[in-house]
């Protein structure tokens, strides 16, 4: 019934905390120089000038959920997703949110590029950053549905559930790309069922309320 | 237009009051959940009428049309199609309700798809499926439109035009804000106010998302800068979920006392969003039944706004800086990048500047060869979101100007408007229509005059014509037009005395392009700075200049403060004072002896000197064999404690574990041919198993290793298990280590064991990677390390166990 939706640039704060967790940062503890710390905000800045921020969201029927699997409608036929703690995940909830967020190919290349040639330092960091974005991106989509959603009295779930998590197996990831269109946004699926390039993420929410 | 100046005067009168909540009142009179609502109104309009009677009753002046999601997109969800039609229907089915008394508004909706630059949505599309809903609502006979709940600027400007290049009713239109007062772009009220009623709406303000409290804040943060009337139309509260339903708490009489508060902020027209009933509004009438209407505060406002920013300019405020540097004049490499229609140093020049503290970016698409209109659509569109900066549109050609003023997201200023008769009668009504300010350049056609007196006459000629079009001297700013003084000693004298006569006597703003008055001298800069300080005493605001420059933003620094336009020296402070961040630390005093620097340098990880430092240590008398087992090896490991103990955080582990690794590879001759090389402490084979990409934690551990003197044989990523399976035969590594990042990579390492076991390989595995546990590890008969630090003493320990187990034998 819904289209997808693309987002084709998502401009958000830069989850900076997060991003010095992920490398390890615990305020009170850690001991940084003013030239490392310069060092390491010159790394996140130039990770922001190669990181493009895209992202897709649909909304789909729950159609069927039984205790192992959850089945939703309203794509080319039933799309069944099987896990038995994604469908104690759904709950009540009678529609799902499916997204997926990329952080595109150029932060990979220079990743990759760092990496190999020598500064991992600088990769590191530009890693770090991409997974955090990516992350904050598929908060942001989660927002902006829950606004859609707010004016129909209806809920997001606080959480999202992606594949590869307890028993929703990563080959889900397949069903994941084609329902949301990840070509679109230049995202590629690997026979190992990965994301390419490598920072780009799909999760699904669930929608609960009025009825 | 007689509808338009009756709401215009009823604001004046007093508080507007608009309708509350529609979807909850049509559910209350049976709507069921996963319907269209507009279609379900159509079929059920008694239930309709009743609601807008109840609210006209209430109070309400005027009432949206249910014509919310009646556009295209939302439509064709439901299979709906004459979108014309439904628009028309339901805007004659509020009217028949309401009869007179009561305005009818045509209520535009978002479409549900996000426009470019921020989605997939072209801009034009985006007009025509709005124009397309206008039509119906026109043909309805709605008195006026209401954009609403509009969760992007681009969006918000795209059903504006359509209804600017539509009709000419009075348009409100309303944005959405998040708990951090911004839409989900990042734009904030004051930004989204410049932008939309320079654009032509005549009413701005926000709907939805929060309660009375929050948006009382968004109207007090308007009023100051507001040239149209504002509305608020605020949500019953917050929302929370109860029994598996959206409930607000804001019952009618709390959310009616709001309703003076908000007038006296300087709202002008109020109603409700989610959760409000006619109650509510009755509630509010009666609220703000004494409250005076105040006017807007001003009649024009000078600035400028990006999709996430504004520049407002007041007298007083400090020298503003354009940036310079997006222009291809003279730049190669750009003027390439442009032509193979690449973007990234136009994002670098631009994320530069921002970084420099520019007020607005100057950005210029003048390459020969160069289709500029194309051009600058996508330098406008990669820059809106690249930048909250606002921007400076700078060409000579009116198409080029208008392709860019059309798709930019903000309110631009124009480089510029001359008095060549042509230029003028093309781009001055360009400059109305999207409401942009405008450089006024003193050339006349044909004429280059070089007297300020001249200058004068030529400014009060060319806004003499812009007034005619409803400029205000609010809405221009005045090129001092700046001459080199190598080959005219007077220019820059004229230069200053025009910008004099703009500042103190004219009363409007002023811009020099700094660069052009040391044009043939050397060492310019100190030409530039001194003509910027004596153009900020005369009262300059804008300069476009190279923000990279340090002499020129020291002086201008230093003039705003000595002008007193540097609130407490803030400014001034910041720019000389050091870099903070916060944990940050001084470096620890200078080691005393060299092979104490070397292992310094190690522990800090200074790339730059560790060359040095080891060549000093050797020239001190050092060997290498020396300066690696006392100093270096000892500093590594003390890393590796400090990461141990979070002192050290991952970044300072890889930076030390680099200069380590540059050491070595300089001491690499003398250790070689001093026979000071030591044997390898063992080979370890490392691979990310088949099926994984995820390898910059393998690359790590590779890293620690060979810095601990081991032998490491990378296979890399995506590695079959039949080759790490060849390598262990080829190699006869002491450990082998694999990595695998997803669950389901994760299982080839045990495919790699389980082969190596049947090849009769003995071996100790090392496994690791973010999925694999220690538990895992066990079960599949291999070592666990949860990171580089602790892979080497996992390793250290397997050769020991190893060795121990051989010397048993």
């Amino acid at each position: 019934m819904f289209a997808t939706v693309f987002f084709e640039h998502i401009i958000l704060e830069v989850p900076r905390t997060r991003i010095y967790r992920r490398l390890g940062y615990r305020r009170g503890v850690t001991e940084i120089t003013d030239k490392r710390a310069a060092e390491v905000e010159k790394y996140i800045s130039e990770a922001l000038n190669l990181i493009r921020l895209r992202g897709t969201g649909r909304r789909l029927p729950l159609q069927d959920k039984n205790e192992a699997q959850i089945v939703l409608g309203g794509g080319t036929g039933d799309e069944v997703l099987q896990s038995r703690r994604l469908s104690r995940f759904f709950g009540e909830c009678q529609e799902a949110v499916l997204m997926g967020a990329t952080a595109g190919h150029e932060i990979m290349a220079a990743i990759a590029e760092d990496t190999d040639g020598g500064h991992l330092t600088r990769g590191v960091v530009l890693d770090a950053t991409a997974s955090e974005m990516v992350d904050a991106a598929l908060d942001w989509i989660m927002s902006y549905f829950a606004r859609v959603l707010r004016r129909e009295r209806k809920a997001l779930t606080e959480k999202r559930f992606s594949a590869g998590y307890g028993d929703f197996q990563l080959e889900n990831q397949q069903t994941m790309f084609r329902l949301l269109e990840l070509e679109r946004i230049e995202v590629q699926i690997t026979e190992t069922f990965l994301l390419v390039p490598e920072k780009s993420v799909t999760a699904l929410a669930g929608v609960k309320g009025f009825d | 237009m007689a509808a338009k100046n009756s709401i215009k005067g009823l604001s004046k009168k007093g508080i507007v009051l608009l309708d509350g909540a529609i979807g909850t009142e049509l559910q209350k009179g049976g709507m069921p959940a996963g319907v269209c609502p507009e279609a379900w109104c159509l079929e059920n309009p008694a239930v309709l009428q009743d609601i807008y009677r109840t609210y006209k009753k209430a109070g309400s002046h005027i009432v949206y049309a249910a014509t919310f999601g009646a556009n295209r997109c939302k439509l064709s969800q439901y299979g709906l199609k004459d979108v014309r039609t439904i628009n028309r229907d339901l805007a004659m089915l509020a009217k028949n309700a309401v009869g007179k008394g009561c305005f009818v508004a045509g209520d535009i909706g978002p479409t549900g798809r996000f426009v470019a630059p921020f989605g997939d949505l072209p801009f034009e599309e985006a007009v025509e499926i709005f124009k397309e809903q206008i039509a119906g609502l026109l043909e309805g006979g709605v008195d006026l439109m209401v954009i609403e709940t509009m969760l992007d600027i681009q969006e918000a400007r795209a059903a504006l035009l359509a209804v600017k290049e539509t009709c000419d009713l009075f348009t409100l239109v309303t944005m959405t804000y998040e708990k951090d007062g911004r839409t989900l772009n990042g734009t904030d009220p004051v930004t989204a106010l410049i932008t939309l009623q320079s654009l032509g709406a005549d009413a701005v303000g926000c709907n939805c998302s929060s309660g009375p409290e929050a948006m009382l804040g968004m109207v007090e943060a308007m009023k100051p800068y507001a040239t149209v009337p504002l509305a608020a139309k605020p949500n019953a509260g917050m929302p929370r979920m109860e029994g598996g339903d959206t409930v607000f708490d804001m019952d009618a009489a709390a959310f009616g006392g709001w309703g003076k508060r908000l007038a006296a902020a300087g709202a002008n027209l109020l109603g409700g969003c989610c959760g409000t009933t006619p109650a509510h509004i009755g509630a509010l009438k009666a609220g703000v039944a004494d409250a005076p209407s105040l006017p807007p505060c001003r009649t024009a406002l000078s600035a400028v706004s990006s999709a996430r920013g504004h520049r407002i300019f007041e007298r007083g405020n400090p020298l503003q800086i354009v940036g310079e540097r997006l222009n291809p004049t003279g730049k190669k490499a750009l003027q390439q990048e442009l032509l193979e229609g690449k973007m990234t140093l136009v994002r670098q020049l631009a994320r530069e500047q921002e970084e420099m503290g520019v007020a607005l970016l100057d950005v210029n698409v003048g390459v020969p060869g160069l289709d500029e209109v194309k051009a600058i659509g996508e330098v406008i569109n990669l820059l809106a979101v690249t930048t909250g900066v606002p921007l400076m549109v700078d060409s000579s050609r009116a198409e080029t100007i208008e392709a860019a003023l059309r798709c930019y997201p903000g309110r631009a200023l124009i480089n510029s408007i001359s008095g060549e008769k042509e230029k003028l009668a093309r781009l001055l009504p360009l400059a109305a229509k999207y409401g942009a300010m405008f450089i006024l350049l003193p050339l006349a056609d044909g004429e280059l005059p070089l007297t300020a007196e001249r200058r004068r006459e030529i400014v009060k000629d060319i806004y003499q014509k812009a007034r005619t079009y409803g400029f205000t001297k609010e809405d221009i700013i005045v090129d001092g037009l700046v001459m080199t003084v190598a080959s005219d000693p007077r220019a820059a004298l004229e230069t200053l005395k025009t910008v004099d006569w703009c500042a103190n006597k004219f009363h409007c703003r002023t811009l020099l392009g700094l660069s052009n008055v040391s044009f043939g001298m050397p060492e310019r800069q100190w030409v530039n700075a001194a003509f910027l300080a004596m153009g900020q005493v005369l009262g300059l605001n804008l300069a476009i200049a190279n923000p990279g420059s340090a002499e020129m933003m020291n002086i201008k620094a230093a003039g705003d403060l000595l002008l007193q336009k540097d609130r407490d020296a803030a400014a001034y402070l910041a720019r000389f004072s050091r870099f903070e961040v916060p944990g940050a630390k001084l470096p620890p005093p200078v080691a005393a002896s060299p092979g104490d620097r070397v292992s310094q340098a190690i522990m800090e990880g200074n790339r730059e000197d560790i060359a040095a430092l080891v060549e000093e240590a050797l020239a001190a008398g050092r060997s290498a064999r020396a300066l690696v087992d006392e100093f270096m090896t000892p500093a590594i490991v003390r890393v590796g404690d400090l990461f141990d103990k979070k002192v050290y955080f991952l970044p300072q582990l890889i930076a030390a574990a680099e200069v380590m690794k540059l050491g070595l590879s300089f001491l690499e001759p003398q250790l070689s041919a001093g026979s000071g090389i030591a044997a390898p402490k063992g080979t370890v084979i490392l691979a990310t198993v088949m099926g994984d990409i995820h390898d910059i934690g393998k690359n790590i551990v590779a890293l620690m290793l060979r810095n601990h003197g081991y032998q490491v044989v990378d296979l890399g990523k995506n590695v079959p298990v039949e080759t790490v399976v060849a390598a262990m035969k080829e190699h006869r590594p002491h450990v082998v280590g694999l990595s695998a990042l997803m669950t389901t990579t994760m299982v080839k390492m045990q495919k790699v064991i389980e082969l190596a076991a049947r090849e009769g390989l003995q071996c100790p595995f090392l496994v690791g990677g973010a999925v694999v546990t220690g538990a895992y590890a066990a079960s599949i008969g291999a070592a666990y390390a949860r990171d580089g630090v602790e892979a080497v003493r996992v390793v250290d320990a397997l050769i020991q166990a190893g060795e121990r187990r051989e010397s048993e034998k």
